[in-house]
């Protein structure tokens, strides 16, 4: 009778702890995503994508809608040479690949250059 | 010749994309980091030639290393 009502409380002891430990798991993963750990992923995507976008372009040169190629051009020039001799390499480049994306944009028949 | 760094910016500044833009290291003397502000700030100035844009963007920095803005949004 006794070793019977020992079985009992262990098997009873054992199915709540394993719920337990379930349910923790799920929390875990509801935290996970609150603080953000899905976010860092779809930031890690978009690094890897390397595209800057036509916007961001336009305002590293800081340039309009309405800018021509030339002035774009000749915004690109003095920016890239001044970040050349006293900036940074980092800001070179990206002055250099908002140059690149403008250049793509402007080279499409209908836009006039 | 160096390869260019690929891409935009990134969308929250880091400590390392900081110290990319100021040209020094993410753990540098504090005043090392206004010197390298400056001197990033002088060839990029709005008023000479530069954007209003990568102004902001070198202040961000400048405020980042120094510790005047959580970096990058990290809880650590």
């Amino acid at each position: 009778m006794a070793a019977r009502l020992l079985a009992n409380l262990l098997v009873i002891g054992g199915t709540v702890l394993g719920r337990a430990a379930v349910q923790a798991y799920r929390q875990a993963i509801v935290n996970a995503n609150k603080t953000g750990a899905a976010q860092e992923a779809i930031n890690g995507i978009r690094r890897a994508s390397k595209a800057m976008t036509e916007q961001e372009a336009r305002q590293i040169l800081g340039i309009s809608e309405k800018s021509t190629w030339e002035e774009i051009v000749q915004k690109y020039d003095t920016m890239f040479e001044r970040n050349a001799k006293n900036g940074s390499f980092y800001l070179q480049s990206k002055v250099h690949r908002a140059k690149e994306c403008l250049e793509a944009v402007y080279q499409k028949p209908d836009v006039p250059s | 010749m160096r390869k260019f760094y690929e891409g935009g910016f990134q969308p929250a500044m880091t400590r390392r994309e900081a110290g990319l833009i100021l040209g020094v290291r993410e753990n540098v003397h504090p005043e090392k980091v206004k010197e390298a502000h400056k001197k990033v700030m002088v060839a990029n100035h709005p008023d000479a030639g530069g954007s209003h844009y990568l102004a902001s963007k070198i202040n961000e920095a400048k405020d980042v290393l120094l510790g005047k803005t959580k970096g990058g949004g990290s809880v650590f």
